[in-house]
C-alpha cells in the first residue's frame, strides 16, 4: 500500500469515526436540552393546574377547550404518587395524521376525589428543530471533513515529495556504475538527515565494491604468477631429462597440483565475479544456438567417448544475459554431461522458447541430488576435478533469475534451465 | 631473434628467458615499466612478451608507446587477468596473442614462433623438418614426400611438436593446446593418447621414421632417434 494511500485512508477512517460519534453526541445533547426545557414548562404548568384546582372542588374538561391538552381522569383505588414523563403520540382528529407530544403525568385531589392528570405538549416544533439542526450539523461536518481530507492529501504529498524524490534516485543508483549518488537539499531535517545518511552508505557501498573488485582482481594476478612459477620450473625441470622414476612422480605430482591449484582459483574468481556482478554486459543471447556452437568444441571428447549426441534443439531460447557468462554456462552444463557419461552412452539436448534441458545418460548419483549444485561437492572419484562447474551454473542462473531442475530417471539425468515464473 | 620479456616476478622471467634461449631466441629482461620503456626506445626487438600488471605501470601503454615507435615487433600479452575485456583491448591496441598465467613453456615457444612466421612470410612458408614439410598456407603435410593426410587436431599436434623439437611436453600442456582448457582434463589425456597414436601411425605408414618418444609418467617428446 502506497504512503499516501495509507495516510488518507487512516485519516478518513479516524475522521469519519469523530464525526459520527460527534454527530450523535451533538443530537443527543440538543434533544436533552430540548426535553428539558418541555419538562420545565410541563412541570410549570402542573403547578398552574394544582394552583388552580386546589381553589375549585371540580376541573371541567371544557375549561381547556385545547383538545386533549389536560387530561384528567379519578383514580379509584391505589395509586403511587409520583410524576412522571413520557412520549406519546396523539392522533389529530381532524385529517387523522400522528403528532409526537411529551406528556406528565401527575396525582393530585380535585375536591376529595383524587385524580390522575396528564398534561401534553406537542413536539412538533421541537422535533422540527432537531431536525433542522441536526442537517445543518451533518452538513457542515461533512464539508468539514471532505475540505480538510483533501487538505492533508495535499500537504501529506508536499511533505513526502522529497522522501519520493530520494526513492527514485536510490532506486536508480547502480553500486557497479562510478555515478555517485546525487540527492537533493530538502528543507526538512528529517529528509536531509536520511539524505545525508543514504549518500554516506552509497559511498560506502561503492567503495567496498570497488575495494572488493580489486581485491579480487589483485589476489588473481598474486596467486596466478607464483602458480605460473611453479609451473614454469616443473616445465624446465622436466627437461632436464636426468630424472629417476621417483622424481618423475614428484614432480608430475606438483604440476598436478599446480594446476588444479590455478584452476579452482580461477572457479572461484569465476564465482566471486558473477556474485559481484561484474558481468553487466546484457545482450539477448540465444542459448539454443549458442549450445550447437559449443557443441562443436567438445566434438573430440563425444567421438572420444563414443557418445551418441541427440539434437532436439528446434525453437530457440532467448535469455537476456552477458554473452561470456552464456558461454561459461553451456560449457560447464556440456563438460558435466560429458564428464558424468559413460562410453557409449547418450546425450540429448531439447529446447523451446522457455527452457533448456541438457540430459546425459550416468550412473545413479552418490550423494544428495539437493545438494548437488554445491560447491565442492564432487561426484566423480577424479581428483583432478575441482568441483566447482555446476556450483557456477547456479550462480549464473541466480543471476539472472532462471530456475534450475535437476531430474534423474535413471539412467537419464537432465539438468533444466528455465525462465522463473515472475511472483507477482 | 631478439625478444625482450616484460615481467616483474623474477623467477618467471628466467624460466621464459632460459626455455626461449635453448630454442634459439636472444632474450632480455625489462622487470618495471621504465627500464621496459626505455629498452624498447633504444634496441630493436622482433617481439615482445610483456606482463600486464607492472609495479610501475600497466603493460597496455607499453604496448601503445611500442606500435608508436616500431609498429612491426610482435606482441604477446601474459597476464593472470583472465577478463575477455582485457584480451580485446590488448587486440585492439596492437598485441597478437594473448595467455592467461600460469601458461605452459612450451605453448608460449610454441605461439611465438608461429607469430614469428607470420610476421616474416605473411603466413605463406613452408615448414620443413628432415622428412616432413609442412605447407602451412594450404595446411597440408607430406611426409617422406608423400602426402600424409590429418585431421585437424592431428595437423594441431604435429605443429605444436614441430614447435618444441628436442622439450619433453606433458600431457597436460599438448591437450590444453589442443583443446583450451574448457575441457575435462581426465578426458581430454585419453584423447591426446589416441590422437599421438594415430599420428605416429600416419607418419610411419608414409615411410617417416618415429619421432615421438613417450616419457614415463610426463608426457611426450619430438626428437630424432
Amino acid at each position: 500500500m502506497k504512503l499516501l494511500v495509507k495516510t488518507s485512508r487512516i485519516y478518513l477512517f479516524a475522521s469519519l469515526a469523530i464525526y459520527l460519534v460527534v454527530g450523535v453526541a451533538f443530537y443527543w445533547i440538543i434533544k436533552f436540552m430540548i426535553y428539558d426545557e418541555v419538562e420545565s414548562r410541563l412541570l410549570m404548568e402542573k403547578r398552574d393546574f394544582v394552583f388552580f384546582v386546589r381553589t375549585r372542588p371540580t376541573w371541567n374538561t371544557n375549561y381547556y377547550f385545547v383538545e386533549n391538552k389536560v387530561n384528567v381522569l379519578p383514580v379509584s383505588g391505589g395509586f403511587d404518587n409520583s410524576v412522571t414523563f413520557k412520549d406519546t403520540v396523539i392522533v389529530n382528529k381532524y385529517d387523522q395524521t400522528s403528532f409526537p407530544f411529551r406528556q406528565i403525568t401527575f396525582y393530585t385531589h380535585i375536591g376529595d376525589v383524587v385524580h390522575k392528570v396528564s398534561i401534553r405538549k406537542s413536539m412538533i416544533e421541537s422535533y422540527k428543530l432537531i431536525e433542522a439542526i441536526s442537517a445543518a450539523m451533518v452538513a457542515f461536518l461533512g464539508l468539514l471533513m471532505i475540505a480538510m481530507y483533501l487538505f492533508q492529501r495535499r500537504l501529506s504529498v508536499n511533505i513526502w515529495e522529497p522522501f519520493y524524490h530520494i526513492l527514485t534516485k536510490i532506486k536508480e543508483f547502480d553500486l557497479t556504475k562510478k555515478e555517485k549518488l546525487i540527492l537533493p537539499v530538502s528543507e526538512i531535517t528529517e529528509f536531509n538527515e536520511l539524505e545525508d545518511v543514504l549518500k554516506k552508505m552509497g559511498d560506502k557501498m561503492q567503495q567496498d565494491y570497488t575495494s572488493l573488485r580489486e581485491f579480487t582482481e589483485n589476489a588473481s594476478h598474486e596467486m596466478q604468477t607464483p602458480l605460473a612459477l611453479i609451473n614454469a620450473r616443473v616445465e624446465q625441470m622436466i627437461q632436464s631429462g636426468d630424472l629417476s622414476q621417483t622424481h618423475t612422480y614428484w614432480i608430475e605430482e606438483i604440476y598436478r597440483a599446480s594446476r588444479k591449484m590455478s584452476r579452482l582459483n580461477q572457479g572461484l574468481l569465476l564465482l566471486a565475479k558473477i556474485e559481484n556482478q561484474q558481468f553487466n554486459e546484457i545482450v539477448p543471447v540465444n542459448l539454443t544456438e549458442l549450445l550447437e556452437v559449443r557443441l562443436v568444441d567438445f566434438e573430440d571428447v563425444i567421438a572420444h567417448k563414443r557418445i551418441d549426441v541427440q539434437n532436439r534443439l528446434t525453437e530457440p531460447f532467448w535469455l537476456d544475459m552477458s554473452p561470456a557468462l552464456a558461454e561459461i554456462l553451456l560449457n560447464n552444463l556440456l563438460n558435466n554431461a560429458l564428464k558424468h557419461n559413460m562410453s557409449g552412452g547418450k546425450i540429448i539436448l531439447e529446447s523451446t522458447p522457455n527452457d533448456l534441458r541438457i540430459s546425459n545418460t550416468g550412473g545413479a548419483l552418490k550423494g544428495d541430488p539437493q545438494r548437488l549444485f554445491e560447491r565442492f561437492k564432487k561426484e566423480s572419484t577424479d581428483t583432478d576435478s575441482v568441483g566447482l562447474g555446476l556450483s557456477i551454473v547456479r550462480q549464473i542462473c541466480n543471476t539472472y533469475h532462471l530456475k534450475l531442475e535437476y531430474t534423474f530417471d535413471k539412467p537419464i539425468h537432465s539438468i533444466r534451465i528455465l525462465r522463473e515464473e515472475p511472483n507477482e | 631473434m631478439k625478444i625482450l620479456v616484460v615481467e616483474d616476478e623474477k623467477g618467471l622471467a628466467e624460466s621464459m628467458v632460459e626455455y626461449l634461449t635453448r630454442e634459439g631466441f636472444t632474450c632480455e629482461v625489462a622487470s618495471t615499466f621504465m627500464e621496459a620503456d626505455e629498452k624498447l626506445s633504444l634496441y630493436a626487438y622482433d617481439c615482445l612478451i610483456v606482463d600486464l600488471t607492472l609495479p610501475d605501470g600497466n603493460g597496455f601503454e607499453i604496448i601503445s608507446n611500442l606500435k608508436k615507435i616500431k609498429a612491426t615487433t610482435g606482441i604477446i600479452i601474459i597476464s593472470a587477468r583472465n577478463t575477455l575485456e582485457d584480451k580485446i583491448h590488448g587486440l585492439e591496441i596492437g598485441s597478437d596473442d594473448y595467455m592467461t598465467k600460469p601458461f605452459h613453456l612450451s605453448e608460449l615457444n610454441a605461439r611465438l614462433k608461429s607469430l614469428i612466421r607470420r610476421r616474416n612470410f605473411n603466413g605463406n612458408n613452408d615448414l620443413e623438418w628432415n622428412e616432413i614439410l609442412v605447407n602451412l598456407a594450404a595446411r597440408r603435410v607430406f611426409v617422406a614426400e608423400k602426402e600424409t593426410f590429418l585431421s585437424r587436431k592431428e595437423y594441431d599436434l604435429l605443429l605444436y611438436f614441430l614447435a618444441n623439437v628436442d622439450v619433453a611436453l606433458t600431457k597436460e600442456s599438448i591437450a590444453e593446446h589442443l583443446w583450451g582448457d574448457y575441457i575435462n582434463s581426465s578426458d581430454s589425456l585419453d584423447m591426446v593418447y589416441s590422437h599421438i597414436k594415430n599420428l605416429r601411425r600416419k607418419m610411419i605408414e608414409k615411410g617417416g621414421k618415429d619421432y615421438i618418444h613417450s616419457i614415463y609418467g610426463i608426457g611426450y617428446k619430438f626428437t630424432a632417434p
